[in-house]
């Protein structure tokens, strides 16, 4: 599913928060794709992802090691995770590159950040899935503020009481901003939640926390 | 999801936790609504939810179908069955590159009932379906929600399955260029009549004589539709490479 698409939120507070997947398709190009794979999670090991899981494990915010991740993936590893920086993206684009295994890479992100890392790679874009916004009975949604969070994991894993309270918490000054982003990005199983980012949101909601963190 | 009501200290720790507000505190002890709970698996997960009895565990049931359907649709750490990957839709743009499921001059569209937050019933997701019926729409063959087709070419779904909410069921196609404006107005229009919510996706390849540029899509103007500033880019690394 498109898990890491229609994440909410300004350019300003979404600039910092890349998705890498990496997917090799079955009947295509899968037979063998194990070990270019396992390269693969060895440079986003190295480069260092803001989040990393699997859908055996859960992430590494709730406890999973890299190592228990690694070895409940089995033969054929799903590269699903995200960074933080710009800079560190571009670093794991450009050595998957290097790598040249053939296998399909999307990124989510800003679309004019993206593009511009592809054409300083000299890579063509192939394709892209936009996201045409929320629909219907939109009164039964959380406030954008609380959307901004649940957006980062698609699935829909995180519950709007969930972030309310924690949102509550910060700003009764009763949790550490860092604490509270940990405490939303639990049930994000796969590990696309951009703890990092909501740290920054839980900044932006709670201003008067700043100093206390 | 059910409660072992003899070890739940009513706590309540676990409620916050339920994307659908299933769990209530009743008489110091949590209650699961079996209507409401999409058997998600987020409460009983000991890793994020440290109940401190271990109070919570799993329908042995969830697995038999058509319970079984909440489960597949709304768990993502549960397999289907239909498709043997987790999740609820499939490849998508993910392996376009290799794929062509999208070629030039078409369009892919994902209808995600139920996301965010609010969640489906099939009801709902008939309703859409019947709507596109007159497009003669040939649905994507590896997404699940094909499983639960009764007859497809009129868009109806079964009857167990429309007893079933689940977290998103997402409605999966291609269609040529040429019909976007209509399919687009069915869609919007339906839109007023389903009791909840929908994320909408649109796949569409580069123009190869601007690769930098962001795709322009003149119809969805019409609409009040604007993409989003961020999206999923495939960048065009598989191989072999699908150009058409
Ligand atoms: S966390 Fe456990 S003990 Fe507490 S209310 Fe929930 S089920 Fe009961
Ligand atoms: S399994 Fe999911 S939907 Fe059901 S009660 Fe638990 S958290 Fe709520």
């Amino acid at each position: 599913m498109s898990h890491s698409l229609h994440r909410r939120g300004s350019c300003e507070s979404l600039k910092d928060d890349f998705v890498l997947l990496v997917t090799p398709s079955v009947g295509i190009n899968n037979k063998g794709s194990a070990d270019a794979l396992w390269k693969i999670l060895d440079i986003v090991q190295e480069v260092g992802p803001d989040n990393l899981g699997s859908y055996e494990t859960g992430t590494i915010f709730t406890g999973a090691t890299v190592e228990e991740i690694r070895t409940a993936m089995g033969d054929t590893p799903r590269v699903r995770c995200c960074f933080d920086s710009r800079e560190k993206m571009f670093e794991v684009i450009k050595r998957i590159k290097e790598l040249d295994a053939g296998l399909s890479v999307v990124i989510s992100g800003l679309n004019e950040d993206v593009l511009e890392m592809a054409k300083d790679l000299d890579l063509r874009p192939h394709s892209v899935n936009y996201s045409l916004g929320i629909h219907g009975r939109t009164e039964k949604l959380p406030p954008e503020e609380v959307l901004e969070f649940i957006t980062m994991c698609g699935h829909g894993m995180i519950s709007r009481n969930l972030v309310k309270e924690n949102i509550e918490a910060v700003r009764a000054g009763r949790k550490k901003i860092h604490d509270a982003a940990v405490a939303i990005a639990q049930p994000c199983v796969c590990g696309i939640f951009n703890v990092d980012r909501a740290e920054k949101l839980l900044k932006k909601f709670c201003p008067q926390q700043n100093e206390a963190d | 999801m059910l409660v072992h009501e003899e070890l739940c200290v009513g706590c309540g720790l676990c409620v916050k936790y339920c994307p659908v507000g299933a769990i209530s505190i009743v008489d110091r002890k949590a209650v699961i609504d079996q209507d409401k709970c999409l058997e998600c698996g987020t409460c009983g997960r000991k890793r994020v939810v440290k109940c401190p009895r271990g109070a919570l565990y799993e329908n042995p049931g969830v697995y038999t179908y058509p319970r079984s359907i909440r489960k597949f649709f709304s768990d993502p750490m549960a397999y289907h069955p239909e498709t043997k990957v987790p999740g609820r839709g499939t490849e998508e743009v993910k392996t376009n590159d290799v794929t062509g499921r999208v070629k030039r001059g078409e369009y892919g569209i994902a209808i995600e009932m139920g996301r965010p937050s609010v969640g489906a019933s099939y009801v709902d997701v008939e309703k859409m379906t019947m709507a596109l019926a007159k497009f003669n729409i040939e649905y994507e063959a590896k997404n699940p929600v094909k499983s639960l087709f009764l007859d497809e070419a009129k868009g109806t779904l079964k009857e167990e399955a429309k007893q079933q909410r689940v977290i998103s069921g997402i409605i999966e196609f291609t269609i040529p260029a040429e019909e976007l404006d209509d399919v687009l107005a069915t869609v919007m229009e339906t839109a007023k009549t389903i009791d909840t919510v929908f994320s909408l996706d649109l796949i569409c390849r580069f123009d190869d004589e601007h690769p930098y540029e962001m795709p322009k899509v003149p119809e969805l103007a019409k609409f009040g539709l604007e993409p989003r500033p961020n999206s999923k880019i495939n960048l065009g690394m598989g191989r072999p490479l699908v150009e058409e």
